[in-house]
């Protein structure tokens, strides 16, 4: 419970940070989508938690449904969707390494954005949204994957050290594994 | 295969989690503007906390930018660069006075111009998500002044529209989100449509063919809508698409820099109606009793 709890925590912090940023940098169209990788990491750290990992990523979709102005609950969903996705790859994939995370990370913003869209144009006309500026929209991602993808490692890394700092067992089991010593 | 109770109940568990986002989302769909009160506490903690990180960070840059500078002018002869440092941190000082200065000229200008009830809101939050264009303002003049659907306008014209109020704060949905609609006109001949928001630097609106529209030409709001008051600037039309049938699609890039704006306006009421007897001049009743000595 603790665990989830943390990963709420900075998930929230990391998207006032982000927000934050945007606005002293000037930046719209390149942001990084931090709760996808904290997402991955609830995902991929502890393969066993599905139940608090779900809750964890429910709460992050619907403080990102609030700060992205998103009616509420399309997030929230693409979140759940996703993680229980996620969950399933980490019984098959081991992550390890800068790359691997990046990769991860990569998946899961993949995945948000894909629910996220499918949602919106499902729900196009109960929410009052124009499918077709949905389309213009799809090539923007691109910036919004590469941006997670950049900033996956270091966001990655600052939760194994939180982890790690509040012996919150900052290992996966999927580097436990791995790790021949 | 034998169930156990363990996985039953985090089966039972994985469905009513899943269920929550659903009944939001349903919930969403039949009042999208409102909010409730734990979105309304949640909003109170998040849109503080963005503020304070936006601020710590422009502090942080701005000390960072100071320490480099520094650092630079000790290889060089100390007195000298230290006295150009003082000059062009006054310069920068000046013509961040003068933006300030200009940005508030206009705003009071534009305060003077419009005849509608408004209250200035500052703007605190930026456009984060990829699929919606929202930014986020704060009016600081107590709570619950701002209402979903009220029209926010800056000196260059049209913005949006307020799509969720809780406290100061404001969620204002962009002319460019896909949610947005909104009655506008070609200011040069008066062809009235629908503008659409369409990607984050544009939008669209279809017209009659009857009417010419040319590049360049601007668009305006109609105030058909009764939501934004009449001869706002919205955009300028930067190309043309004639559609089957007898409409032609505007493509109109927004007037405003919506990454620039700092203030922006909340008309809170529409313009009173002008008093049709303004013109008049009223005999003035006569006079009864003392007469003037002349």
């Amino acid at each position: 419970m603790l665990r989830a709890f943390t990963h709420l925590i900075i998930g929230w912090l990391l998207v006032a940070l982000v927000g934050g940023m945007a606005d002293v940098l000037g930046l719209s169209l390149m942001l990084p989508a931090t709760s996808a990788v904290v997402l991955a990491h609830a995902a991929f750290s502890r393969e066993r938690e599905l139940v608090w990992g779900l809750a964890v990523a429910v709460a992050l979709g619907y403080i990102e449904d609030l700060h992205q102005g998103a009616p509420v609950g399309v997030l929230s969903l693409s979140f759940a969707i996703s993680f229980l996705v996620l969950h399933w790859a980490a019984g098959r994939i081991a992550v390890r390494g800068w790359s691997m995370r990046a990769l991860v990370s990569l998946m899961a913003v993949a995945l948000i954005d894909t629910i996220t869209v499918t949602l919106l144009f499902v729900l196009a006309d109960p929410l009052s949204i124009r499918s077709e500026a949905l389309w213009p929209m799809l090539l923007g991602l691109r910036w919004h994957a590469l941006a997670t993808v950049l900033v996956a490692p270091p966001v990655w890394s600052l939760l194994q050290r939180t982890f790690t700092v509040f012996r919150l067992d900052a290992q996966t089991p999927s580097e436990l594994h791995l790790d021949v010593r | 295969m034998a169930v156990s109770f363990h996985s039953v109940r985090n089966g039972a568990l994985v469905v009513i989690l899943l269920g929550i986002p659903i009944m939001m989302l349903r919930a969403s769909a039949k009042e999208p503007h409102e909010m409730g009160a734990f979105d309304r506490a949640i909003r109170r903690i998040g849109a503080p906390l963005e503020a304070a990180v936006s601020y710590s960070f422009g502090m942080l840059g701005g000390f960072f930018e100071r320490w480099v500078l520094q650092a630079r002018l000790q290889d060089s002869n100390e007195d000298l660069a230290g006295e150009n440092r003082e000059l062009k941190q006054q310069m920068r000082d000046l013509v961040q006075l003068e933006e300030e200065n200009a940005q508030l000229r206009r705003a009071l200008q534009m305060r003077d111009r419009v005849p509608e009830d408004m209250i200035p809101a500052e703007r605190v939050g930026v456009d984060q998500s990829p699929f919606f264009r929202v930014i986020n303002i704060r009016i600081d003049r107590g709570n619950s002044i701002a209402e979903p659907g009220m029209a926010v306008l800056a000196p260059d014209g049209v913005v949006g529209r307020i799509d969720k109020s809780f406290d100061d704060y404001s969620d204002v949905m962009l002319i460019t989100d896909a949610r947005s609609k909104i009655a506008v006109e070609v200011a040069r001949n008066h062809a009235q449509g629908i503008l659409e928001g369409n990607s984050e630097d544009s939008c669209i609106v279809d017209v009659s063919k009857d009417y010419e529209v040319q590049p360049g030409d601007i668009v305006q709001t109609s105030g058909v809508d009764e939501l934004f008051p009449k001869g706002h600037p919205v955009g300028q039309v930067v190309a043309i698409e004639q559609l089957v049938g007898d409409q032609q699609r505007l493509r109109i890039v927004p007037s405003v820099r919506f990454d620039r704006i700092d203030v922006v306006w909340v008309v809170l009421a529409a313009a009173p109606e002008p008093d049709p007897r303004a013109e008049q001049v009223e005999p003035l009743p006569q006079s009864r009793g003392l007469v003037p000595i002349r």
